[in-house]
């Protein structure tokens, strides 16, 4: 307010100071006055060139309008002129224009305050120029001023409440500049206002309740505004309102009841704003509404209009709002005037049969609902039906063949919905049909060839149904079609070679169906031919080359199919950007050509029988992230070139027979999170330079020649989740510095030959879950403790090292495990009672280990005794007896027989029973002498210690035990027996 | 007459199973994704423009392109968790710890019914432990300490057979610690540290809980 007070003094005096200076100068002519102003247009065009002293009266200059008299300039109209610079404040010394119009020019600049002088202006058109500044205050004093168009500029500030002192104003424009503040209450003093116009700036606040009082207001738009707050319930009271816009605000609160009073209505658009509650019954009242349109709000409840009441109605949309319950005949009980009904993104229920009144209907959109039932068969009442959109709802049954009666069908959209049946065959008549949009349905049986009678079909999309049997051989009648979408049904046959007549085709996806034969080579037509997928089917045979003339090619998958040959005619288009021909039998070298597809960004020809080397063209794909030539024949060298692919994220080499090193330079490829090199013949070491390569998720080099020490610069990988390094030749320690990745949850290490201990610290690396396998190798020293931690570990294995010490009782705490390997190793004591749960052969093989699954700890007679009292290897202890007792009872028995033969040779000494004995110790494979005692010392150290009188006892249970501490050696023994 | 029935109620499962679109378990990861905040741009190779999540990192598949593994763990992730993430069907290992995922648990990861291990601690997750997870029959492994959890802990939880490691350490549960199937081995740690939780049931003629 007081604000206002400051204003208007502010304007007095400048008003007061402006009327000193045009005193001063009303013995100047209006001629230098308009001199003045033409000084500052810039005039490109010269329509301003008769405007001179020279030129004569001033009333013939360009554009100026004088009285009768020729005493005073009236009007001034330079509208489209081409004129730019900026307007003069001399214009203020016009003082008799009653119009001046500068509109549709490139004018700059402020609008100069002494306008505000013009006291007999009427009209005041500056609209579509590029004005800045704000809207003077002055022109508050323009007394008679009807007419004030100023909008489409750059005009900023707010809208100067004095302008409700021009109380005559009829027309007011002031749209698409940059205003901002609120709408000033005073324009409700405007009494004969017919048109107000504030749309496009950022007028914030609230709607003042005050323009109710601009009771001759014909048309009212603050559209794409910032306007808060409700409708005031006052705009109902605009009788003469024709015509109001407010969509693009953010108003809330309910819509006032009172809108319905505006009988003259014929325009109501609140589209994007935040209203809600229901919409008012009382719009119904509104007998001359054409459009209605207030989507994008929040609105709820039952849609309660009727065109019985609402006669005129032409467009009514009301999507995207909360409105429930079902579509009733009411809305549209008798053909009517409605032509468009946009009722989408609702949450209607019921069926959509209350609709089949509106037969004047050209466009019904339906779609995100959750309507039911099924589409009535007198779908065809809607004759004059031009879109019919009814996806996203819960629709069942069939597609009815009266639809091929509705003629003007354009756009039949009724995807994702639970539809069952066939396509009618009678779809065929639908000579308009552009698209047809089937997906996500229960579709099924063959695809009618009438289909193809549709020949202006340009989107087909029947993705995700159980259509079966062939694509209609007469698919290339279609010469529009753009898109041909059929992926994921259960179609087989060939692909029909007529599609190479469908020359606009862009999209061609035909994957996951069963589809069968070679590629026609009419493809090669399909010029404008962008995406084909045809992954996931049983397409067979080499591509052929007329393939190579798609130059528009840029997405391809032909992956999970048994093409064969080269791939090289896929590679005429250097458009490529995506390329995936997986498991398929290609073979042949990659071509070099490659290279040339610049905007490759991911190339997957893994699984295939591709050999030769790997281009070094590849490393000009200088976008390329995804490169995976895995398991193919592959060989040679990693090329030097493909350093130069740094965007890189998978580089999937593995199963392959590439051969060199690892190249030092993979460490700059600082995208990389996957690296696979598995199964290939990479010799050398593991470059430290990986550990550059901050963003590595998986490591697999495993299953190559690689030699030397893991490079404790792996460390540095702290994303790393899998590091797979086994069946190399890697050797020295593993590196403590691992206990720096993390984040690893697979960590295999085994079939090496590390060494020295394993470090304490991978007992940090709390997310290991997978495995830890650290298997065949060398490893010595105990195993630290600190594995303890690992309670996520769910597979350990450190068999097969070397291992000594104890079984740490920490590893008790490892509750998540299920898999456990300690043994051949020289582990000692006690296996910790939480560990008993798993199998002795968990435990088996050069340990010294006791307790539960082994034998218990406790002595029984002697020392040897106290690992096998247990009963659960008995049986084993039971079998190693029973091998042992044959072993001993053979000796035994060889024993007796040499003692018996020595005592015959020295009673006899027959030669040939010599011979004999020879031959038996010779079979042996022992060359021992046919002295028993000799014999026996070399064999069986057990037989040895037993004293000469256990011999016909040699089953004695000391013999048994010894013999269990050499399971292998006796077992090999026996083999050997 | 019956076997009619149950083949009509058969068809009926059949239709009211989702449709698997186009990229059926990428669209649920990336319903997860849309909620998330992610500094780090852990989610950046998220492409939901290829066929399948299978070469998205943090995503493993199986060979039949299912995913199994979701790997999030200590990613400086925050948001709340998708119950879209219940459409993996096949997923076994679901590893979102350490991260700042808030809101509740979605009831409807009880659908993850090939699930082995739930690894959701250290976060700032609040609300109930879902009954829902009675479902996952599969489940060995799970792990919900270090976050905001209330309630009590699911009594329906015994029938899970397989679950070996359980924790609820450091939440606000409340009430009486289940002590049958497989609770009966888990150690006391795993309840530690929820000043309202009551200690083990005791079980008697008449079922004993103070709730909460």
């Amino acid at each position: 307010m007081e604000n206002i007070q400051n204003n208007s003094m502010r304007l007095a005096l400048s008003v007061l100071s402006t009327l000193l200076v045009t005193a001063c100068g009303d013995a100047s002519t209006n001629s230098e006055a308009l001199l003045q102003i033409k000084s500052e247009f810039i005039d490109l065009e010269g329509v301003l060139s008769n405007w001179s002293l020279g030129g004569g009266d001033i009333c013939s200059w360009n554009g100026v309008a004088c009285l009768a008299s020729r005493s005073h300039v009236l009007g001034l109209n330079l509208s489209g002129h081409g004129l730019s610079g900026s307007i003069s404040s001399k214009m203020g010394s016009l003082v008799s224009l009653q119009t001046l119009d500068l509109s549709s020019n490139s004018l700059t600049g402020a609008i100069p305050p002494e306008l505000g002088l013009l006291k007999n202006l009427r009209e005041l058109f500056l609209y579509s120029n590029s004005l800045s500044g704000p809207i003077p205050p002055e022109l508050g004093l323009l007394k008679k001023l009807k007419i004030l168009r100023i909008g489409n500029n750059g005009l900023s500030g707010e809208i100067p409440p004095h302008l409700g002192s021009c109380t005559e104003l009829e027309i007011l424009g002031l749209a698409s500049c940059q205003l901002n503040g609120t709408i000033p209450k005073e324009m409700g003093n405007l009494k004969h206002l017919k048109s107000l116009n504030l749309q496009n700036n950022r007028l914030g606040g609230l709607i003042p309740p005050e323009l109710g009082g601009c009771g001759e207001l014909q048309v009212l738009s603050a559209a794409a505004n910032r306007l808060e707050g409700g409708i005031p319930s006052t705009v109902g009271g605009l009788n003469a309102l024709q015509i109001l816009n407010l969509m693009n605000n953010q108003l809330s609160g309910s819509i006032p009841i009172e809108l319905g009073n505006l009988s003259s209505l014929t325009y109501l658009n609140l589209l994007g704003n935040r209203l809600s509650g229901a919409i008012p019954p009382e719009l119904n009242q509104l007998r001359q509404l054409q459009i209605l349109d207030l989507s994008d709000n929040d609105l709820s409840g039952a849609i309660d209009l009727s065109t019985r009441h609402l006669n005129s109605l032409e467009y009514l949309v009301l999507s995207k709002n909360s409105l429930h319950g079902g579509i009733d005949e009411n809305l549209c009980p008798e053909s009517a005037s409605l032509r468009n009904l946009f009722l989408a993104e609702n949450n209607l229920t019921g069926t959509m049969e209350g609709l089949l009144n509106c037969a004047s209907l050209r466009s019904l959109d339906l779609s995100n609902n959750s309507l039911s039932g099924s589409i009535p068969s007198d779908i065809d009442r809607l004759a004059n039906l031009v879109d019919l959109v009814l996806h996203n709802n819960s629709l069942v049954g069939v597609l009815p063949p009266q639809v091929g009666n509705m003629s003007d069908l354009e756009m039949l959209s009724v995807f994702h919905n639970g539809l069952t049946g066939e396509i009618p065959a009678e779809i065929g008549r639908l000579q308009r049909l552009t698209l047809l949009y089937l997906y996500e349905n229960q579709m099924a049986g063959t695809i009618p060839r009438e289909l193809t009678n549709c020949s202006r079909l340009e989107e087909i999309d029947f993705f995700g149904n159980h259509f079966t049997g062939p694509i209609p051989e007469t698919m290339g009648r279609l010469e529009n079609l753009v898109v041909l979408q059929l992926r994921q049904n259960e179609l087989s046959g060939p692909i029909p070679p007529s599609l190479g007549y469908c020359r606009r085709l862009q999209a061609l996806a035909l994957a996951d169906n069963q589809l069968s034969g070679a590629l026609p080579r009419t493809l090669g037509f399909l010029a404008e031919l962008r995406l084909v997928t045809l992954y996931n089917n049983s397409l067979e045979g080499p591509l052929p080359e007329s393939v190579f003339r798609l130059k528009n090619l840029a997405i391809i998958n032909f992956s999970h199919n048994r093409f064969a040959g080269s791939i090289s005619p896929l590679l005429g288009s250097r458009a490529l950007a995506k390329m995936d021909l997986t498991n398929n039998s290609f073979s042949g070298a990659i071509p070099p050509v490659l290279g040339e597809a610049r905007n490759l960004t991911r190339l997957r020809l893994g699984r295939n029988l591709l050999s030769g080397t790997v281009p070094a063209e590849v490393g000009r794909l200088e976008g390329l992230g995804f490169l995976d030539l895995s398991s193919n024949n592959l060989t040679g060298g990693i090329p030097l070139e493909l350093s130069e692919c740094r965007q890189l994220t998978h580089l999937l080499l593995g199963g392959n027979r590439l051969t060199g090193t690892i190249p030092r330079w993979f460490g700059s490829l600082r995208s990389l999170g996957e690296l696979d090199l598995s199964s290939n013949d990479f010799r050398g070491d593991v470059p430290a330079e990986l550990g550059n390569c901050s963003g590595l998720l998986k490591i697999s080099l495993h299953d190559n020649r690689l030699s030397g020490i893991i490079p404790p610069e792996m460390g540095r990988l702290t994303s790393l989740n899998v590091l797979a390094l086994q069946r190399n030749h890697l050797s020295g320690p593993i590196p403590s510095a691992i206990q720096h990745c993390d984040k690893l949850y697979e960590l295999r290490l085994s079939d090496n030959f590390l060494s020295g201990w394993i470090p304490p610290e991978l007992g940090q690396l709390t997310e290991l879950q997978v495995v830890l396998d650290l298997s065949r190798n060398h490893l010595s020293g105990g195993i630290p403790p600190s594995l303890g931690h690992l309670i996520k570990l769910e597979r350990l294995d450190v068999s097969f090292n070397r291992l000594q010490g104890p079984i740490p009782p920490s590893l008790e705490r490892l509750t998540s495990l299920h898999q456990l390997n300690l043994s051949n190793n020289l582990l000692q004591g006690p296996i910790p009672a939480a560990l008993s749960n798993f199998p002795s052969s968990s435990f088996l093989g050069g340990n010294q280990l006791c307790g539960a699954p082994l034998a218990s700890c406790t002595p029984l007679s002697g020392s040897d005794a106290k690992r096998l009292s247990n009963a659960q290897v008995a049986g084993i202890t039971a079998a190693i007896a029973f091998v042992s007792a044959a072993v001993c009872l053979v000796l035994l028995y060889i024993i007796i027989r040499m003692w018996s033969d020595w005592r015959e040779v020295s009673v006899s000494n027959s030669d040939g029973e010599e011979q004999e004995a020879n031959q038996e110790n010779k079979w042996r494979g022992d060359g021992s002498q046919k002295v028993g005692r000799r014999y026996w010392r070399v064999h069986s150290m057990c037989v040895a210690a037993a004293s000469p009188d256990d011999k016909r006892s040699s089953t004695s249970e000391a013999c048994i035990l010894r013999q269990i501490m050499q399971v292998d050696k006796l077992v090999g023994a026996s083999q050997v027996l | 007459m019956a076997s009619r029935v149950a083949l009509v109620s058969f068809l009926l499962l059949l239709a009211a199973a989702p449709a698997m679109s186009t990229n059926y378990e990428g669209e649920a990861l990336q319903a997860l994704r849309a909620r998330l905040s992610d500094p780090s741009n852990a989610l950046q190779s998220w492409n939901p423009s290829l066929v399948n999540p299978c070469t998205w990192f943090h995503v493993t598949c199986d060979v039949r392109n299912r995913v199994i593994r979701l790997d999030l763990g200590n990613s400086n992730i925050s948001g709340p968790l998708a119950p879209e993430l219940g459409r993996l069907q096949d997923l076994q290992y679901l590893e979102l710890y350490g991260n700042n995922f808030e809101g509740k648990i979605p009831e409807e990861l009880g659908n993850l019914k090939s699930l082995i291990s739930m690894d959701l601690y250290g976060n700032r997750l609040e609300g109930e432990i879902p009954k829902s997870f009675a479902k996952l029959k599969s489940l060995r492994f799970l792990r919900l300490n270090n976050n905001k959890l209330s309630g009590s802990i699911p009594r329906e939880l015994v029938t899970l057979s397989n679950l070996k490691v359980f924790d609820v350490s450091n939440n606000d549960l409340c009430g009486t610690i289940p002590i049958d199937g497989p609770f009966a081995t888990f150690p006391i740690q795993s309840f530690g540290n929820n000043s309202r939780l009551n200690g083990p049931e005791l079980q008697g003629p008449v079922p004993y809980d103070f709730g909460c």
